[in-house]
């Protein structure tokens, strides 16, 4: 994947830059905003990583002109200030999420992984680790043997690997499974998450109930 | 304050004053109506003495065995008899021998001939009243009495104005004191619109109806209010510059210890490096507390207006970014979520919730449970958390509000800002905050509770004050 990381912080652009490349992307570098905003309207990425606080053009602006160009690349926020004010703005601007520095090699690999795998174009193979998942063919490899979803359970999958955070309340999921029932209560819910966790388990992949409140994905890479 | 002394009083002053000059004034009265009753009762009574008087005159003979008195006994009783008081005569002749009468009374002062005089003597040891008289022959006759009666008259007169004198005073006194309290009543209303303010509210004081005598102090007190509001902001805005500033460092300098940690290290150098990076993250957890408590302690004039809010969706947006950290914690993070709507500040409630969760997880050792509910109890919106944790001493309840207090010996790396920055927000909303055990013997539950709204947008109207630009 091709990716532009903009930030002014020689130390902290250098580390961001190391992280994407060992994870095998092509990654460029703009320190400001003009220049990060020239380099988007000549070129194309797959993925943004934009930091807010830039001394020309600040990274909302940049936000807001990549957005006016009508453009798909996917953009994760930095941001060194009040996380909630420019999580909103930011997220208001058409950016898909957000990091609040400083944050850890690990969040920041798990944000990008989760935004480029969003990308992905639905006939791509997913791999994580001892679960494969081909989304053209809606079918799953646990340990390479194949593992029968029913349908809701495919989608609680889906659901859980689209998500920033991959904590996912009942209420979103029964959002996205009412399709399928007319009703659905909690208890419903909790039979079809407890049907996949106990397909996905082998694969050192756990689904942790949040009491209360919903689920969580555990896998290798969280 | 006077040292050892009351603090001065307006007042008592204006009281003592008015009171003070009341009395003096009525005291003034009262003697003057004393004198005059005493004239009063004199003119009524010497009239009377008078009569006697001109009646032994007529009676007193000159002839050949010399001045005699020639009036029998009877009518003479008869002349100088009174109910009340002790009635004497005496003639003189005018040689000044005691022709008749009673010796003990006292000689008339010197008078021409024919003239009759009124003068106060003594008697024995009573006080009397004398009417005098020169005949043309040179005697003095003269009729004493006793002062009972004109005392008597004296004292009622005296008695009917003082009681009268007494009423107006007591009523003057009354009016004075009403007077006072009415006129220190926009000192008193001053003094209540202080008290009610919140602790940190620097908006200046309306006292519009405030009268001229202390329009002078409001405004000197305004303008003191400004320069701390002002001072105030720069403190803010020069704490969150600063906050700011320092997290891009720190996310570059955490984010090249975690790169090294990657990598295969010499035990010493990784363990050097663990201790850095443990570090860096409190350094970054504190910048970003800092930056909270600038936040929350901003003047209400300079923030945004208040909305309403769903503690429950605040408790929900906590449970996502919480829940994976009370996992690799080992603590079992739950949620009892019921709404519980209240008028408050969407940007300030998550850093609450943040605080009070965070906090529970650093002192909750694994294995533990931790239950952050919101609600209604009674009408009332709170959210509280509540953890298996060692709990916190009774005694200790009141100073872990305090910044940067740790309680002495608890492991973990607390900066002892969590709980200021959710004292701060708590207070911003005109909340309350209560620590209690988790059960009653141990454990935490820390419950904020809220101010009711009835979620409509008029009431939260009336809290609206002007936003900043941000």
């Amino acid at each position: 994947m091709r990716i532009l990381v903009v930030e002014d912080d020689a130390l902290l652009a250098d580390g961001l830059i190391k992280v994407l490349t060992r994870a095998g992307h092509a990654v460029d570098h703009a320190a400001t905003g003009r220049s990060a905003d020239q380099l988007l309207v000549s070129e194309a990425f797959d993925l943004l990583v934009l930091d807010i606080g830039l001394p020309d053009i600040d990274g909302f602006e940049v936000l807001r002109r990549l957005r006016a160009r009508r453009s798909a690349t996917s953009v994760l926020v930095l941001t060194a200030r009040d996380a909630v004010e420019d999580r909103v703005r930011g997220l208001d601007l058409g950016a898909e999420d957000y990091l609040t520095k400083p944050f850890s090699v690990t969040e920041f690999e798990a944000r990008v992984r989760a935004l480029l795998r969003r990308m992905v174009p639905p006939e791509a193979r997913w791999s994580i680790a001892g679960l494969k998942v081909d989304i053209d063919a809606k079918r799953v490899k646990v340990n390479d043997k194949p593992v029968e979803l029913t349908r809701r359970e495919w989608t609680l999958l889906e659901l859980f690997l689209t998500r920033p955070g991959r904590v996912l309340s009942k209420e979103q999921i029964a959002e996205r499974l009412t399709g399928f029932d007319e009703q659905l209560s909690p208890n419903a819910i909790e039979v079809h998450v407890s049907r996949l966790r106990t397909k996905l388990e082998p694969a050192g992949l756990h689904i942790r109930t949040v009491r209360g409140f919903g689920y969580l994905w555990e896998g290798a890479d969280e | 304050m006077s040292e050892g002394g009351r603090p001065p009083s307006i007042r008592r002053r204006l009281l003592l004053f008015l009171i003070g000059s009341l009395v003096l004034m009525l005291s003034g009265a009262a003697l003057v109506t004393y004198l005059v009753a005493e004239n009063a009762a004199n003119n009524a009574y010497d009239r009377s003495l008078l009569d006697p008087v001109l009646d032994i005159a007529d009676n007193v003979k000159v002839d050949a065995a010399g001045a005699h008195l020639d009036l029998p006994k009877k009518a003479l009783d008869t002349l100088v008899f009174d109910q009340v008081d002790k009635v004497i005569f005496q003639i003189r002749s005018p040689q000044d021998t005691i022709i008749d009468g009673d010796v003990g009374m006292p000689a008339a002062p010197p008078s021409a001939a024919g003239e009759t005089i009124f003068f106060d003597g003594t008697y024995g040891n009573e006080k009397i009243r004398v009417a005098a008289l020169r005949t043309p022959g040179g005697f003095v006759i003269q009729v004493g009495e006793t002062l009972h009666k004109r005392n008597r008259l004296v004292g009622e007169i005296l008695f009917a104005e003082l009681a009268s004198t007494l009423v107006i005073g007591l009523g003057a006194i009354a009016l004075a004191w009403l007077a006072v309290a009415r006129g220190l009543m926009p000192l008193e209303d001053l003094r209540s619109e202080l008290l009610s303010r919140a602790p940190r509210d620097l908006r200046p004081l309306t006292g519009t109806s405030a009268p001229i005598e202390i329009a002078p102090v409001i405004s000197a007190f305004n303008g003191l209010l400004e320069h701390l509001r002002d001072a105030n902001q720069m403190q803010q805005r020069f704490l969150a510059n600063a906050a700011h500033q320092l997290r891009t460092p720190l996310a570059g300098l955490q984010m090249h210890l975690e790169l090294l940690l990657r990598r295969d290290l010499p035990n010493d150098v990784r363990a050097e490096s663990e201790r850095m990076h443990g570090a860096t993250v409190r350094a970054s957890r504190l910048a970003n507390q800092l930056l909270a408590l600038a936040k929350a302690e901003s003047s209400p004039d300079e923030s945004r207006a208040l909305e309403i809010v769903d503690l429950r969706a605040i408790a929900e947006s906590a449970a996502r970014d919480w829940s994976r950290e009370a996992v690799r914690r080992r603590i079992d993070l739950g949620f009892s979520l019921e709404r519980a709507l209240i008028l408050g500040d969407p940007l300030l409630l998550p850093e609450l919730v943040d605080n009070l969760i965070d906090n529970a997880l650093r002192y909750t050792p694994a294995g533990g449970t931790i239950t952050v509910k919101t609600g209604c109890s009674a009408g009332i919106p709170y959210l509280s958390v509540e953890d298996t944790g060692p709990g916190i001493p009774v005694a200790e309840r009141g100073r872990v509000f305090e910044r940067f207090y740790r309680i002495a010996g608890t492991p973990g790396e607390g900066s002892g800002l969590g709980l200021a920055i959710v004292q701060e927000v708590v207070e911003r909303h005109t909340g309350t905050v209560v620590i209690d055990a988790h059960d009653e013997v141990s454990g935490t539950r820390i419950s904020v509770s809220f101010p009711p709204s009835d979620g409509t947008r008029a009431d939260a109207a009336r809290f609206t004050v002007p936003a900043a630009q941000y």
